[in-house]
């Protein structure tokens, strides 16, 4: 008994020293940004908002923002509806050229994004696709399909296979099977992998600096500061992504809570 | 007939309702003026933010729409790859002029459009910019680089040669800027060799064994970025073949780095503007250059917040003196007494440029070879 | 040629067996081409074709600074031939394999304890701040990084503090191995934690009752469920750690080189894109055969597994 307590605390621990590392360079990266000096350097100097104010009053960061924020949710709802119909595709069917139709589906993360931005580049361009945003969507999504299909893959795997078949024994349509048995069980996996390939594609830049013309994004802008001046701006630029993106994560979680809520409430009812 | 009409009318309306949603707030902003025209521009970081172009964006009504590269071999695949027109303005250094005119990318230009009066004698034919008779490129900013170092662990008199590189102060605390051309060029001027890229295979064997022999003082190799920080942490403490364009941004900052130029002589840097080839506004872009060639754009260029530079005209000097004479004190740009131009005249400063003798790929092998020793 | 999977031995059923005869064969098709089509087609229009490209590039030459078409074999000849591509090529190789087996081994237990000790609320919370980090820069947090592993860091004030010599970490091996860590380890929990959440309790349950250690449990029950899972964290991690340049460049400060460190430096060599092209069909085929002995060893240990 006291063996069984002992390990969830000391799993407990690692995981917190996991978080930790995890969460380490942005919360410094936080303080860095609050911080009157230029360079990341100790003893800290005064406090200052000063990099803030600049990032808000620079029409440039906000228009990258836009620019990153479209480019990351039609990529990340277009990576994982490719993701899940390649995961499903793979999870059901056995055909002549799969393993073909894979490499492909999973080729992209191995190709060094410097080259890879420049061939799409010189590609794109002979389509008159390059220089607009939708050029970063087309690339992007090439990247991150593999991403969301390995993690909805390792979801289908742990579904038991008779469960469709069943459905459909049951005289409803494999669309219908589709809807109500695979998809509620692939959802959370759904979920995940949209988040991820959102967050790989808007943390991109080597790619996107090639495709995207004269639209700049939040993380070519970051490479530019960085490789350019080096300003406490990307470490405000940080901060704000990093509190946007956690006030999402606790949105969802109260939608998810309150939803779940009323659930039960109507079970209860129903009963 | 008419329904189809009607139908397109009202498609139109839509879409010009949806405009004026759009566009809103820019009018109400400024209700007087036309949308501004832009202008579209290809630079390193810092040549097309506000400090340097809000003055010529609102004189002109201008939007400079801009595209920063963070090398210049990027920006030669990016411009070979994009189509043609994408840039009205190229900044770049002056080693890539030639490039870029290799690979017709840029535009011939007209002298008598440029103020090449003011400029100092040695500027007005910059070797780099024109090709014989042909002007491509109009220079705006230039600098020096010798020996950057940490004024805590080396004095200047330490500084004056390149021979402390090898002293035991910095073992394991020389960082290289990771660019071939400055840090073979630097060790070439060490060597002694009066023109530093234009070498006989037994210099460039020597200078690249001289180079070689660094190795155990090294700490890493760094790009703009790595060089600003490692500088300023103090976990370098010396690196060649860079200059003021580095430590001027760290002193701002209350760093203890200094950049000297060596006995052994020191190099420059050049950067300059150009028109893209197929440019769809020469004339906005031509004015934007004679801009940032005016007095009031040189002092802009001077004390760029990304990095500081010094300048080619003297109306530009004049102007800088006026309105910040620190700034003009600190960099050199003096009307009296020894001044930055000095370096330049007595011969201690040579063009940083492309090797001669042996190709780039020759240099850049070594360079590899090198940092995998 | 078109046939259904039946990974679990007691469906009997197949799709063609439930739809035939009530619908006309080419419809059939449409319900699996419409899940199987879309990556098929958008990766042989955006990918293959530049990929393609690629390799065509590898035989271009660089003619006054600009790429020339050609077939000529000099790319291949002078980066093959240059005897610091093959150290740099193992050293790479080298450093993703052990930043792939560290990184999995930092991993698991963290994954352990996500999928097993924590319900479902908080496992959904846990995931989605794994994810978190990944918005925001890796640039960003590779350069923060400096501010903790350098000589005059945080790490080492606090070292200093109690009372002990200062480390080298910065511009080290270690530095770089940090950065591999910020990149891929969140990835690794993630994808080990899918695999792990779903291993059939039943299985664990039967252990115990078996009265088998915990850590035999783990070994001889977890592990191999979980096989997938763990070679797919560990085979994304070799990925991406062996093309990445960031964490080399900015926490290793570029010494030793790594191959992405090479590609760039080939592209400042008079835009000698040709050679990087080189380096990177290199690297491509390398991960291409990594990740297909990788996913083979994934299914057939599981297939014993079972069996």
């Amino acid at each position: 008994m006291a063996d069984r307590i002992k390990r969830p605390a000391a799993l407990w621990l690692y995981t917190g020293g996991i978080y930790l590392f995890v969460f380490a360079p942005i919360a410094a990266s936080f303080v860095f940004s609050l911080n009157a000096d230029r360079f990341p350097t100790l003893p800290l100097g005064g406090f200052s908002l000063d990099w803030y104010a600049r990032v808000f009053t620079d029409p440039a960061v906000w228009e990258a923002f836009s620019h990153s924020a479209l480019a990351a949710l039609a990529t990340g709802v277009l990576a994982t509806f490719l993701g899940f119909g390649a995961a499903y595709t793979d999870y059901r069917y056995k055909f002549f050229g799969k393993s073909a139709y894979l490499a492909i589906a999973l080729l992209p993360p191995t190709v060094p994004v410097i080259v890879l931005g420049l061939s799409m580049l010189a590609y794109l361009s002979r389509l008159a696709l390059s220089g607009a945003l939708y050029s970063i969507v087309i690339a992007h999504a090439v990247l991150c399909a593999p991403f969301a299909m390995a993690i909805i893959r390792l979801r289908l795997s742990q579904m038991d296979s008779a469960l469709e078949a069943a459905s459909w024994n049951l005289g409803a349509g494999p669309w219908r099977a589709m809807r109500h048995v695979v998809l509620p069980f692939a959802a959370p996996s759904l979920v995940s992998a949209l988040f991820l390939t959102m967050a790989i594609s808007f943390d991109e830049y080597a790619i996107a600096w090639f495709v995207s013309g004269l639209n700049e994004t939040v993380p070519v802008r970051v490479l530019s500061i960085l490789q350019g001046s080096v300003s406490p701006e990307i470490n405000a630029i940080g901060g704000i992504v990093f509190l946007t993106s956690i006030l999402l994560v606790v949105a969802a979680q109260v939608v998810h809570l309150r939803s779940s809520r009323r659930d039960a409430r109507s079970a209860r009812t129903g009963d | 007939m008419s329904k189809q009409i009607h139908r397109r009318t009202v498609l139109k309306a839509a879409m010009a309702g949806a405009g004026l949603i759009g566009a809103g707030p820019l009018l109400s902003a400024r209700p007087a003026k036309a949308a501004p025209e832009e202008l579209t521009m290809l630079s390193w970081y810092g040549h097309a933010e506000p400090d340097a172009v809000a003055e010529f964006e609102e004189v002109n009504n201008v939007r400079i729409k801009k595209k920063y590269y963070v090398g210049g071999d990027q920006m030669l695949a990016l411009l070979a790859q994009s189509p043609p027109g994408t840039y009205d303005v190229i900044l770049t250094d002056r080693e890539y002029v030639e490039q870029l005119v290799a690979a017709d990318m840029i535009e011939r230009l007209s002298p008598e459009d440029y103020p090449f009066d003011d400029f100092f004698p040695e500027f007005q034919k910059f070797p780099g910019h024109w090709m014989g008779d042909d002007l491509y490129s109009v220079m705006i900013r230039f600098g020096y680089l010798g020996l950057s170092y940490n004024t805590a662990v080396l004095t200047e008199k330490d500084a004056m040669s390149y021979a402390v590189m090898w002293d035991d102060k910095v073992k394991g605390r020389v960082g290289h800027f990771d660019w071939h051309l400055p840090n073979f060029g630097v060790v070439s001027q060490f060597d002694g060799n009066a023109d530093p890229f234009d070498l006989s295979d037994d210099r460039w064997q020597a200078v690249q064994d001289r180079v070689f022999s660094l190795k155990p003082q090294v700490a890493g190799y760094f790009d703009y970025g790595g060089v600003l920080s490692s500088l300023r942490s103090g976990e370098v403490a010396a690196i060649p073949g860079i200059g003021d364009w580095i430590t001027g941004v760290l002193q701002r900052d209350g760093a203890t780095v200094a950049t000297a130029i060596p006995e052994e002589g020191g190099l420059m840097w050049a950067e300059s503007l150009s028109i893209g080839k197929g440019s769809r506004r020469p004339d906005l872009a031509q004015r934007f250059i004679q801009y940032m060639t005016s007095p009031a754009g040189q002092v802009r260029t001077a004390k760029l917040q990304a990095y500081p530079a010094l300048l080619p005209t003297e109306g530009g000097w004049k102007a800088l003196q006026a309105s910040d004479p620190d700034e003009a004190a600190r960099q050199g740009m003096v009307a009296s007494g020894p001044n930055a131009m000095d370096l330049l005249r007595n011969g201690r400063i040579k063009p940083r440029a492309l090797p001669v003798r042996q190709s780039l790929e020759a240099w850049n092998d070594a360079w590899s070879r090198y940092k995998n020793l | 040629m078109l046939s259904v999977t039946n990974r679990s031995p007691g469906a009997v059923l197949s799709a063609t067996a439930v739809s035939r005869g009530t619908v006309p064969r080419f419809a059939r098709l449409i319900y699996p081409l419409a899940w199987a089509t879309p990556m098929a087609a958008w990766q042989t229009l955006f990918f293959v074709v530049p990929l393609g490209f690629l390799i065509v590039l590898t035989f271009w030459k660089v003619e006054n600074y600009r790429l020339v078409a050609a077939l000529d074999p000099v790319n291949w000849i002078a980066v093959y031939g240059t005897p610091y591509f093959w150290s740099v090529y193992l050293r790479t190789c080298a450093m993703a394999a052990g930043a792939a087996a560290l990184i999995s081994l930092i991993a698991f237990p963290c994954a352990y304890f996500l999928a097993f000790h924590l319900d479902k609320g908080a496992r959904r919370l846990a995931v989605l701040l794994l994810i978190t980090p990944f918005f925001t820069s890796y640039l960003v947090r590779v350069y923060t990084w400096q501010a903790f592993l350098g000589d005059n860091g945080l790490i080492n004030a606090a070292l200093q503090g109690a009372g002990r010599e200062p480390v080298a970490m910065l511009n080290t091996v270690f530095g770089t191995f940090v950065g591999y860590a910020t990149l891929c380890l969140p990835l690794v929990v993630l994808l080990q934690f899918m695999s792990l959440v779903n291993i059939d309790r039943s299985l664990i349950e039967a252990a115990r009752n078996l009265r088998c250690p915990p850590w035999r449990t783990v070994w001889a029950v977890i592990v191999p469920s979980a096989r997938v899972g763990l070679v797919l964290g560990a085979t994304f991690a070799f990925i991406l750690t062996f093309g990445d340049f960031v964490s080399p460049t900015y926490l290793g400060g570029g010494n030793p080189p790594t191959l992405g460190i090479l590609i760039t430096d080939f592209t400042k060599a008079g835009n000698q894109w040709p050679r990087a092209a080189v380096v990177a069909v290199t690297m491509v085929t390398t991960l291409i055969l990594v990740a297909f002995f990788a996913v083979r060893f994934a299914y057939k240990t599981r297939r014993r597994s079972h069996g």
